[in-house]
C-alpha cells in the first residue's frame, strides 16, 4: 500500500523534511533538528501540517443527543462555537480515540478524530446511529489541518485575517474553520479548510515568520504536557478513568460505556502517571518499569524533554505520586520518580 | 555535504579513528552520522580500561527520536572518554571531529579493517 501524501507534502520535500511513515501517511518528522523546533514552540511560533487528520461531520435533529450518547461528554450542554476535547469509547469503557467535538449549531458538529482512527470511528458512528435521525459525513479527504503554536501564535492571527480567538471556541472566515485549540499547551489554534486554500494559508503563515515543526517535536511538545497520543498511550485496552483524563466525562448523562466506567470507579483501577528519570538517559516506548525487583509495568511513551534535559515518559501504574521505580534501559536500571503530569 | 577529513581514518559504520599520536587514537561518529542521528542528547560511553574486540557495541548514541549503537572501530583498550559529553552531548553534533570525540582507545593489532577518507566518501554515496 503507498502512503497517503497532505496537500502540502510537496512542501515539505522542498524544505528539506526528514520524512516518514505515520499512520500510513508520508510525514515530516523534522525540518531542521526536533531541539530546535520544540524550542521554538515554547518560545515563538511554529506551524504543523496536521492534514492527516481526519474531519467527520454530524448533523441532523438528533445530531446532539447522539453525540452525547457517543462521546463521554454531553454536547447537547455545548454552545455554539465550542470545541471540546473528549473521548470515544467501546461498550467496555475503553477508549476508541480521542477527539475534539465542534459545535457548529446545535445540529450540526464536527469531530476531529487521530489519522489512524478515522475510518474506525466513521465505522463506529454509523455502526450506532440506528436509533438516531442523523447524517454522518467523513471529509478527511477534503480538509487540510495546520496548527500555529507558540507565545507568537496570537500576532500572526492578528496580522493574517485581524482576528483574535478564545481557548475551546470556534471560528468560521470564509471557508475557514479556525479554533482555539492545539496539542502542545502554548497559546496557539488550528485552521481547517478546503485543500483548494491550503498552500496559500501554508505560505502565509510561513511568510509572516511561522517555522515550520515536525512530528518529533509535536511528540516532546505533547509529552511534555502528559498530553495522550492515541494507538500509543491508549491502543483499545485502556479506559478514560486509567488514563487519568476523568475531567472529560460528564456523569451526569448516558453514553456508550458508562455502566463499565462506574464498575471501575468502584473496583479501582490503574492510573497513567508520568515517570520522570533522575539519571541521565532517555525513555523510550517499551521499556519495563520495576518497583523493588519485580517489573510491574512499561512505559505507553517515553522520550526526553528538550526543556527539562530529563528523560520522561508515561506508564501505567497502581503506585503512588512520589515513588521511586527503576527503569531498565540496557540492563541498567535506572531511577525514575513517579510524578504528576505535566512534566512543566 | 558531510565533511571528511582526509586525516582519518573510518568506518562503513561511520566511525573515525585519528592518528596515533603516542597516547592512542581517538574515536568519534562522523559528521553524516552526527547529522542522520540529529539533536545527540545522551551519549553513553564505556568506561576507561574497559576492551573490546572490532565491532563490538561500546557506546550508545541517543537522539531524542533513536538510540544508535556505536561499534568499536579497533580492537583495543579504553585509555580516557570524552567527560564533557556528559553534561554537553550536543557537541557530537557540534564538532563531530573535535570537541565531539567519544573515547581514547589504544589499539592491539591491526588497524586494517578502517578505509580511508575517499573509501568512506564513496561509501556514502
Amino acid at each position: 500500500m503507498s502512503l497517503s501524501k497532505t496537500c502540502v507534502h510537496d512542501e515539505h520535500e522542498k524544505l528539506g523534511a526528514k520524512m516518514v511513515d505515520f499512520a500510513g501517511w508520508h510525514m515530516p518528522i523534522q525540518y531542521t533538528s526536533i531541539v530546535s523546533e520544540h524550542n521554538t514552540v515554547r518560545e515563538r511560533v511554529g506551524i504543523f501540517d496536521v492534514s492527516h487528520m481526519g474531519q467527520v461531520f454530524v448533523s441532523g435533529r438528533d445530531a446532539s443527543s447522539f453525540l452525547s450518547y457517543i462521546t463521554t461528554w454531553d454536547v447537547s450542554k455545548l454552545s455554539n462555537g465550542d470545541c471540546r476535547y473528549c473521548h470515544i469509547l467501546n461498550d467496555n469503557g475503553q477508549i476508541i480515540d480521542d477527539t475534539i467535538v465542534y459545535t457548529f449549531t446545535n445540529d450540526s458538529y464536527m469531530l476531529v478524530p487521530n489519522a489512524s482512527m478515522v475510518t474506525k470511528i466513521y465505522d463506529w458512528l454509523n455502526l450506532k446511529s440506528a436509533d438516531f435521525e442523523v447524517s454522518i459525513d467523513n471529509k478527511s479527504d477534503e480538509f487540510f489541518c495546520f496548527a500555529v503554536q507558540g507565545p507568537e501564535a496570537p500576532r500572526l492571527l492578528r496580522q493574517q485575517f485581524n482576528l483574535s480567538i478564545t481557548p475551546f471556541k470556534l471560528l468560521e472566515i470564509g471557508n475557514l474553520i479556525i479554533s482555539g485549540t492545539g496539542y502542545t499547551g502554548e497559546k496557539g489554534y488550528e485552521i481547517m479548510g478546503p485543500i483548494s486554500e491550503s498552500l496559500d494559508v501554508w505560505k502565509s503563515f510561513l511568510d509572516m515568520g511561522a517555522i515550520p515543526i515536525g512530528l518529533g517535536a509535536r511528540d516532546t511538545l505533547r509529552l511534555e504536557k502528559g498530553y495522550l497520543l492515541s494507538g500509543t498511550d491508549f491502543n483499545g485496552k485502556q479506559t478514560t478513568l486509567e488514563s487519568g483524563y476523568s475531567w472529560v466525562i460528564d456523569w451526569n448523562h448516558d453514553f456508550i460505556g458508562k455502566d463499565k466506567l462506574l464498575l471501575q470507579k468502584e473496583e479501582g483501577h490503574k492510573l497513567l502517571k508520568g515517570i520522570l528519570l533522575e539519571e541521565r538517559g532517555v525513555l523510550r516506548p517499551g521499556l519495563p518499569v520495576y518497583f523493588e525487583g519485580t517489573q510491574i509495568s512499561e512505559l505507553t511513551s517515553g522520550s526526553l524533554s528538550p526543556l527539562l534535559k530529563r528523560g520522561i515518559g508515561l506508564s501505567y501504574l497502581d503506585l503512588p505520586i512520589g515513588t521511586t521505580v527503576n527503569i531498565s534501559i540496557r540492563n541498567k536500571q535506572l531511577k525514575g520518580r513517579v510524578i504528576q503530569t505535566p512534566f512543566l | 555535504m558531510s565533511e571528511i577529513p582526509e586525516n582519518l581514518s573510518y568506518t562503513a559504520d561511520h566511525e573515525w579513528v585519528g592518528p596515533n599520536e603516542g597516547d592512542g587514537v581517538k574515536v568519534g561518529i562522523t559528521d553524516y552520522a552526527q547529522d542522520s542521528l540529529s539533536d545527540v542528547v545522551f551519549v553513553e560511553l564505556p568506561n576507561v580500561g574497559d576492551e573490546y574486540e572490532q565491532g563490538e557495541v561500546m557506546a550508545v548514541a541517543e537522539s531524542v527520536k533513536a538510540a544508535s549503537d556505536i561499534y568499536a572501530p579497533i580492537k583495543g583498550k579504553i585509555t580516557a572518554v570524552n567527560e564533557k559529553l556528559e553534561e554537553s552531548p550536543e557537541l557530537v553534533n557540534e564538532s563531530p571531529y573535535g570537541s565531539g570525540w567519544m573515547v581514547q582507545m589504544e589499539p592491539s593489532g591491526e588497524m586494517s579493517a578502517l578505509i580511508d577518507a575517499e573509501s568512506y566518501k564513496n561509501s556514502l554515496d
